[in-house]
């Protein structure tokens, strides 16, 4: 693979005498900001935005709906029973915030390695995150039943000398998932405070000037508060990288601390987080492909951001295939029939359609990400994106369903059958989570200004040193 | 320290003669196979006069064993990592690590004790090879097709032939390129790296499996490998900076590797400290919590009066010690600092070690001897003799490698 | 929002300089003239770019700030109070047993002290950055300049203050632009704008207003209702079920747990085997001989039986005939309730009554069956009851047990000469040992 020059639109060379260009074109400060900007800026709304927009707020509205609907008459509308008692909402709830782990991985594990290009696509993919997480927070929320009870969950004092269960893996989860939410939060809030500021300087619109500037601070660019500013970015990145693996090793608590087979085996907890951050990626992907392609935001997130996310899809669909070749193996050297059972339950049982979709999905489709064509082509990363989030989904169905279903004592087994309430549900927190993300991109700086100009200072201006 | 220009850098060290160990190497090495010989003396010598002596040493051999190929084993995925990653920064390491993991051959030929083992009548540390034990255990009979000596010897020559082939194809293309300084050589080694790492990561799962967690046959957990990995790591990563100061101590590489580096492998090794720290919690959590007999058994053994104070020892060494220790950005600029805690970490690793294979030698005591001295001071002593032939005319810094120049110059924020 | 006034007019006396400012093009530029004016010996100054210009403290003498050392100790608190939190409520103040793990579970108080570690960790740095930033502050003399908006898109800039020391409007604007600065002065009122009087009257309203709910909950909670609950859902609160405890009018006895119908037999309570279950025939006659096997393990359950339950009273060897010497004496019986009347006998206390000695043709008499009914169901002379029955604690089998043990004291108190084994025959063979 030869060097070759770096062309308009791709900046995926390989040479290791030389650094791929981080964005592609010439850029200086003033065009990095009117890239970003006049997204938010523009004074008319794009129609298709409105229409993307109509569309996710009447799936948004279904959801809210439904859950009226859940509140009043109870849990029975949905598919859960005995045995399978925990059924789409949990599956949704650890499919939405495997998808949220992405936004944290970009911002702050990758800051810790110092991966400067990822300051194109970390507001991004933070946004994507708090999202998702808003949409997971909702499923274990609705699904206790008496949600007007759901303060029970926190510790303060009552009369009735109430405390919460702080063995459960449950609580930890709510714990964990309020933190999570809190720090991305955080972290992306402190991440815009700049970035705001560009939008409140630039602003003609007196309204604008002051919804931007309220929530800019004041902020000045100056040089020490940007120190202050840096310091607490680094704190952050330092704290949410073993935040984010802990959330979904929490996550995977709710089922390893079990005795059911298929769910109690020690390789959970780096096997969740894999695979959290597998399909955050996938979804990072299938929202960027088109939205820079519709935002014009092609120079700033080139082709080379999207093969690294391609890169790291396809290492956590190793890691994902390695854990499962490794349940599978240990299934059958524990020497516990459940155990071994359950695993050949999945393969060949009733739900062995769920399962080998999983293994396609997770396991064969990514592998084409050997491939530097297929990692760089647009389309082709797209639809293994969404495949990829097929098979996620499944995964979690997979683990929970077929378990359930069918665990130690035959007389107890039992299919399970989703409601078209779980199903309209699953599709209203895509609308919310669409909704919410359009918003953020009408609004909303998509792209990290300050960081990029950061990252690119040194091509604009040259080793000034 | 002021920085120079890249390329001031790089033509610093390219106008040293060389940076390899040159006639000091032969010396240095005999004199580690001599202690190392002496250290496999005095272990043999107390197998034959103590009680129970040589199934002592054969798990203590077992100990030492994971430990030195543990050093390798980390090392090895950090060559294959750097290179998938296509990181700039370690150059200046890599060769350190190239040459850890380049002792695989003498790990090769250090498994033969292991292997033999297996046809003695106590079959130590394998008692699943005991006839005996299989008759009266349904578990290991279950588990026969899979630990059955023939399988298990062919496999365990798998794994060392894979990581040999590993180790040499990074090795070998890396001096390569301190001669030729073509970066093709980088290219290839970042292609192959990705595969390589998948059966990396395949052949170190199952060799722990197969030469760790099968002492206790009855017994499983599926995060075993991914522990003896984070192990590994640790120790790779400290063995890589200790080698590193002990050459720039004799003089060698003085300008290449600088703070900045340190720094960076510090951040490295504490990192997965805290790895390791989360995973040994999930599978002591996740035992505990289940409860389940058939899994409990290993954590009771570790948890008995005699060994609860290692057990204590060992959580708060391998990770809140060094936590608490390693967090402040000071000490992983200080050489002498960082340093302290790269042998602690190896002291509390070579811990871990013995903790996962010799509770079952003997649960009721805590068998620490002039045997497990013994070895491991006489495998280290052979380990280290080949770790300076290796490196005895082998630049220590990838002088032509392609980021070289961007690995002198960079800082850390 | 004062952020950016229109045009400062020059010479107005409404107006004074507050800061100066020079703008740069480039970060390298912006970074010189930094060491240039640190150099000078400025203090109440600072240079703004759009994003963090490396090694700009470096350049401008900025000391590190101490928001790590307070995170870390944040994060310390966590750590303490998640631990203390777990421990007290679950340990301390309402302790209850989650299956079977100890009321203060390290290992599964770990997760939630981690998150709380983290969560007022990212807390501080958060809040600490803001507060140590003083943000937020909208107004600030460098907003006067129409210029200075570049400064968070692509423009350099170094702003020196009248408050510092060193300052001189002149002087300093010719400093700046001698190392290369597009200076501007910021000019802002010279009069502090008042407050206007709606404001502590608007605040002092909505703080008046905020008191309402907490008002509101204390009086609700105070007063007592008259009236029932409202149930939002009719059909949680009300559910076409019958529970436990409750009225059913279908029934005539209006119970809506219907107890069994006559005649229902527990399982396992088919007690068909009359001489096993009451130790009688079916014509009602105690049984001679025993249900069970007589083997040597029935024998020594008997015996073990017999240790627990009926040597409290009747002694390890089956007590003491009736004129044997010391017999009303408790001190001579080693059953433990024997024990203990000897122990209250010593202060005058307490009244024993020696048991039947086992022993004594009285009892060895008897038939097997009316041995297990005295078991069973005690005895009882004319409403009162000697002995209790022991129905609940023994089970058939073992009362059965026990009957064998029994007849093996029997003998053994009744033995003759040639009932030793020959092998254990001494010179002394004769009569009681």
């Amino acid at each position: 693979m030869s060097s070759g020059a770096v062309t308009a639109n791709d900046n995926t060379l390989s040479d290791p005498r030389h650094r791929a260009p981080l964005v592609a074109g010439k850029q200086d400060y003033a065009s990095i900001t009117e890239t970003v900007c006049r997204i938010a800026e523009r004074d008319k709304t794009p129609r298709a935005w409105y229409v993307a927009f109509a569309v996710s707020a009447s799936l948004t509205g279904m959801l809210f709906l439904l859950i009226g609907y859940l509140f009043i008459t109870g849990v029975g509308v949905w598919g859960n029973n005995s045995p399978v008692f925990w059924g789409w909402p949990i599956v949704n709830f650890v499919f939405w915030v495997g998808i949220g782990h992405a936004g944290t991985l970009i911002s702050a594990i990758l800051f810790l390695f110092r991966q400067q290009w990822r300051t194109s696509i970390n507001r991004f993919a933070e946004a994507m995150t708090i999202f998702a997480v808003c949409c997971a927070g909702i499923f274990p929320g609705i699904h206790i039943g008496r949600i007007w009870c759901v303060y029970w969950l926190a510790p303060y004092p009552n009369q009735m000398e109430m405390w919460p269960n702080f063995r459960s893996p449950l609580l930890w989860d709510v714990f964990a998932v309020s933190t999570y939410a809190t720090v991305s939060a955080l972290f992306w809030y402190l991440g815009m405070i700049p970035d705001l500021a560009t939008l409140r300087d630039r602003a003609t619109n007196p309204w604008r000037r002051l919804a931007y500037g309220t929530f800019a601070l004041g902020w000045r660019g100056s040089a020490r508060q940007w120190h202050r500013y840096e310091r607490a970015y680094l704190l952050l990145a330092a704290l949410a990288t073993p935040l984010v693996l802990s959330v979904h090793s929490v996550v995977s608590f709710d089922f390893a601390v079990s005795q059911v087979p298929g769910w109690h085996t020690t390789i959970f907890p780096p096997y969740f987080v894999a695979g959290a951050i597998f399909s955050g990626f996938a979804m990072v992907v299938t929202l960027m492909v088109p939205a820079r392609a519709f935002f014009g935001l092609k120079e700033l997130v080139t082709l080379r951001h999207l093969e690294n996310m391609n890169k790291i899809i396809l290492a956590t669909s190793c890691i994902v295939g390695y854990a499962y070749a490794t349940e599978f193996f240990i299934a059958w050297y524990s020497g516990s029939q459940y155990e071994l059972f359950a695993f050949l339950n999945r393969a060949l049982g009733p739900y062995k359609w769920a399962y080998w979709t999983m293994v396609f999905c997770n396991v064969v489709v990514p592998h084409l990400f050997w491939f530097k064509k297929c990692r760089t082509t647009p389309w082709i990363m797209m639809i293994v994106a969404i495949l990829v989030n097929v098979g996620m989904w499944f995964e979690r169905f997979v683990i929970i369903v077929t378990s359930l279903s069918r665990d130690f004592l035959p007389s107890s087994w039992g299919a399970f059958v989703p409601t078209p309430i779980d199903v309209a549900m699953f599709v209203g927190s895509f609308g919310l989570f669409f909704t919410l993300f359009l918003l953020f991109c009408r609004y909303l700086p998509m792209v990290a200004m300050a960081e990029v100009k950061a990252a690119v200072s040194h091509g604009i201006e040259g080793h000034g040193h | 320290m002021t920085v120079r220009t890249m390329h001031e850098i790089a033509s610093l060290d390219r106008s040293r003669r060389t940076d390899s160990l040159g006639e000091l190497a032969p010396r240095a090495a005999k004199t580690a196979w001599i202690v190392g010989g002496a250290g496999l003396a005095l272990a043999v010598l107390s197998a034959v006069f103590f009680d129970d002596g040589w199934r002592h040493f054969n798990y203590s051999y077992l100990v030492n064993y994971a430990f030195y190929l543990s050093i390798s084993l980390g090392a090895l995925s950090f060559v294959a990592l750097q290179h998938a990653t296509r990181a700039g920064w370690s150059v200046t390491f890599r060769r350190l690590n190239e040459i850890l993991a380049a002792n695989m051959p003498l790990m090769a030929i250090l498994f033969i004790p292991l292997a033999l083992s297996l046809f003695l009548p106590a079959a130590a540390p394998y008692v699943w090879a005991n006839p005996d034990l299989a008759e009266h255990s349904p578990l290991v009979q279950h588990k026969q097709p899979f630990l059955n000596v023939p399988f298990f010897l062919l496999r365990s020559a798998i794994y060392l032939g894979l990581w040999i082939w590993m180790a040499r194809f990074f090795f070998t293309r890396s001096i390569r390129q301190d001669v030729s300084g073509d970066p093709e050589l980088t290219v290839q080694m970042e292609r192959f790296s990705g595969p390589i790492i998948l059966l990396f990561a395949l052949t170190t799962t199952f060799a722990s499996f197969d030469w760790l967690m099968s002492v206790e046959p009855e017994w499983f957990s599926s995060i075993y490998g991914v522990y003896y990995y984070g192990g590994a790591t640790v120790g790779g990563l400290a063995a890589a900076i200790l080698a590193a100061m002990a050459a720039q101590r004799a003089g060698y590489a003085a300008q290449s590797i600088t703070t900045e580096h340190y720094h960076d492998m510090g951040k490295l090794l504490f990192a997965f400290v805290v790895f390791w720290g989360y995973i040994a919690f999930s599978q002591y959590m996740l035992i505990w919590y289940a409860n389940i007999p058939e899994e409990t058994t290993w954590y009771l053994d570790r948890q008995s009066s005699a060994w609860l104070p290692a057990s204590i020892a060992l959580l708060l060494g391998h990770l809140f010690i060094p936590f608490l220790g390693m967090i402040s950005r000071e000490v992983k600029r200080r050489k002498v600092l960082l340093g302290f805690w790269c042998v602690w970490l190896l002291a509390f690793h070579w811990l871990d070690m013995f903790y996962l294979v010799m509770p079952s030698f003997a649960s009721d005591r805590f068998p620490l001897g002039l045997i497990d001295l013994g070895l491991l001071v006489g495998l280290g002593g052979l380990y280290v003799g080949g770790l300076l032939r290796t490196a005895a005319n082998v630049a220590l810094v990838p002088t032509k490698d392609p980021r070289l120049p961007e690995a002198l110059a960079f800082e850390n924020l | 929002m004062a952020d950016h006034a229109s045009h400062n007019t020059p010479d107005s006396s409404e107006t004074r300089v507050a800061a100066v400012l020079g703008r740069f093009d480039t970060a390298a530029g912006l970074k010189a003239a930094a060491e240039k004016v640190r150099d000078e010996g400025y203090r109440k100054w600072d240079s703004h770019s759009p994003f963090p210009v490396h090694g700009i403290e470096r350049a401008m003498g900025i000391r590190p700030t101490i928001l790590p050392l307070l995170v870390f100790g944040a994060g310390l608190t966590g750590a303490i109070v998640a631990m203390f939190l777990q421990w007290w409520t679950n340990a301390v103040d309402y302790p209850f047993l989650i299956s079977g793990k100890p009321f203060f579970s390290v290992p599964a108080n770990i997760p939630v002290a981690f998150e709380l570690i983290i969560l007022f960790s990212a807390l501080t740095a958060f809040g600490g950055a803001l507060i140590l930033n003083q943000l937020p502050q909208f107004h600030h003399p460098v907003f006067a300049s129409e210029a200075f908006r570049r400064a968070t898109s692509d423009g350099f800039f170094i702003s020196i203050e009248a408050g510092d020391p060193k300052f001189d409007e002149r002087k300093t604007a010719a400093f700046l632009e001698s190392i290369g600065a597009a200076v501007e002065l910021c000019r802002v009122p010279a009069a502090k704008p008042a407050i206007p009087k709606a404001i502590p009257w608007a605040i002092t309203f909505v703080a008046a207003l905020a008191l309402l709910p907490p008002l509101g909950v204390a009086w609700y909670r105070a007063s007592v209702k008259r009236e029932p609950r409202i149930h939002p859902l009719h059909d949680m609160a009300f559910q076409p079920k019958y529970k436990a405890q409750s009225e059913n009018d279908r029934f005539a006895d209006r119970r809506a747990m219907r107890p069994p119908v006559a005649g229902t037999i527990a399982q396992g309570g088919l007690m068909l085997d009359t001489a096993l279950f009451q130790g009688k025939d079916s014509e009602g006659n105690y049984v001679a001989d025993l249900p069970v096997p007589v083997e040597e393990s029935v024998m020594l359950r008997g015996r073990e039986r017999f240790n627990i339950y009926c040597a409290p009273c009747h002694g390890y060897s089956g007590g003491l005939p009736e004129g044997a010497a010391g017999d009303g004496d408790p001190r001579s019986w080693d059953g433990m309730v024997s024990i203990r009347a000897s122990q209250r006998a010593l202060t005058g206390d307490g009244t024993w009554t020696p048991p039947r000695a086992l022993h004594s043709d009285y009892v060895q008499d008897q038939p097997d069956g009316k041995l297990f009914e005295t078991i069973t169901a005690g005895v009882n002379n004319q409403g009162v009851q000697s002995m209790p029955g022991y129905a609940k604690q023994i089970s058939v089998e073992d009362r059965w047990a026990i009957i064998l043990y029994l007849r093996a004291i029997g003998r053994s108190r009744n033995a003759a000469a040639d009932d030793v084994p020959e092998t254990q025959r001494t010179a002394d063979t004769g009569g009681n040992r």
